[in-house]
């Protein structure tokens, strides 16, 4: 009933499912950014730029992520440089 | 034992404050002595929504100045016996309000009243803090819309950790009343479902209210739509209210009324 419905009105096109779809993706982003700290930034730009200081790092090749765990709250750091071939 | 409530939302014109009434007015028809505070400071509302706007004379920050007595400025409701309305001051500074001030009303409320239900303003500033501050539990007003889902869920991150509760440790019994509720667009998958919200949510859904004409037509009066038996916006509230407190309802007007050809002909909108 519902699928004949559907196709003979092409003009509701789901909204409801891309809304649902959209909503789930933007508040687990939300939810990941109130559980940070407020100086993870400020940490984040200082890391990298003592990273560059010693490597050819670009801003891409430098990842900070936070993960917040039940006991203790962790940042990973994963950089990597080009090696300078002789 | 005195239960202190919150309801808010995040987003504004969800129906915070149509809700609250509804809500208290159906606590006291089940006999509870209820008292509905207005924290909307600047732009008080509840009063009209209650009807009583006539009789304003001294509000919650004369209160918690010493301007007025508590007994002074709480306005009797017309209707019922046991139900009470603190209204929000109109013209002073957000700022008047203080935590301490507060609290003192709240606590001389907890001695005459069975539930004190406290109307959020929007937003998530300092106002809406206060008017959660307090609270043993919030409900949490939402419409199947995204702007309003996403606001909900940044609120109930606030209850988890603004409130007096959350910072003794202890948690504040959150529940979700969607409003505005079409089964109609539900079922053409328009709208998202009262399940779809609830598992974003991740909260206990304790009322559906139906998009109704009953609610504005109850706000334009100045009676709370719960008082309108009949209307499918008064038995929603009323409904909710009976889960709130802790009866078994199965949900009613969410799923699609399928009208014969007599009332698609006959029936108007109640």
């Amino acid at each position: 009933m519902k699928r004949l419905r559907n196709f003979f009105q092409k003009e509701s096109d789901h909204s409801a499912d891309v809304a649902r779809e959209r909503l789930k993706m933007m508040i687990s982003q939300d939810r990941m950014q109130r559980s940070q700290p407020d100086f993870l930034p400020r940490l984040q730009n200082e890391l990298i730029e003592v990273i560059k200081r010693y490597t050819q790092s670009e801003q891409s090749d430098i990842h900070v992520s936070y993960h917040s765990l039940p006991q203790r709250a962790q940042i990973e750091l994963n950089v990597s440089w080009p090696r300078n071939t002789p | 034992m005195a239960r202190v409530v919150v309801v808010t939302s995040g987003k504004g014109g969800v129906g915070k404050t149509t809700s609250c009434a509804s809500i208290g007015t159906a606590l006291a028809m089940h006999g509870y002595r209820t008292v509905l505070i207005d924290f909307d400071v600047g732009l008080r509302n509840l009063d009209l929504v209650m009807g009583c706007e006539r009789r304003v004379v001294y509000d919650l920050i004369n209160v918690t100045t010493g301007e007025a007595k508590l007994s002074q400025a709480l306005i009797k409701d017309k209707r019922l016996d046991g139900l009470y309305m603190l209204p929000a001051s109109q013209t002073r500074d957000k700022d008047a309000l203080t935590y301490e001030g507060v609290g003192e009303v709240i606590d001389a409320l907890k001695e005459e009243f069975d539930f004190i239900i406290c109307d959020s303003p929007a937003g998530i500033e300092r106002g809406a803090i206060l008017a959660m501050y307090y609270a043993d539990e919030a409900i949490v007003v939402s419409n199947p819309e995204v702007s309003s889902v996403r606001d909900s869920d940044r609120i109930i991150g606030l209850l988890d950790s603004k409130t007096r509760r959350a910072e003794n440790g202890e948690t504040v019994k959150t529940q979700l009343l969607i409003t505005r509720y079409d089964p109609e667009r539900v079922e053409h998958s328009d709208m998202m479902s009262m399940q779809d919200i609830e598992e974003i949510l991740a909260i206990p859904v304790v009322g559906v209210i139906p998009e109704s004409p009953a609610v504005l037509r109850a706000s334009n009066q100045g009676i709370p739509v719960v008082h309108d038996a009949p209307s499918d916006a008064g038995q929603a509230y009323s409904d909710t209210v009976a889960r709130f407190l802790g009866e078994e309802k199965p949900m009613r007007f969410v799923e699609l009324e399928r009208k014969g050809l007599f009332s698609r002909m006959f029936g108007g909108r109640r």
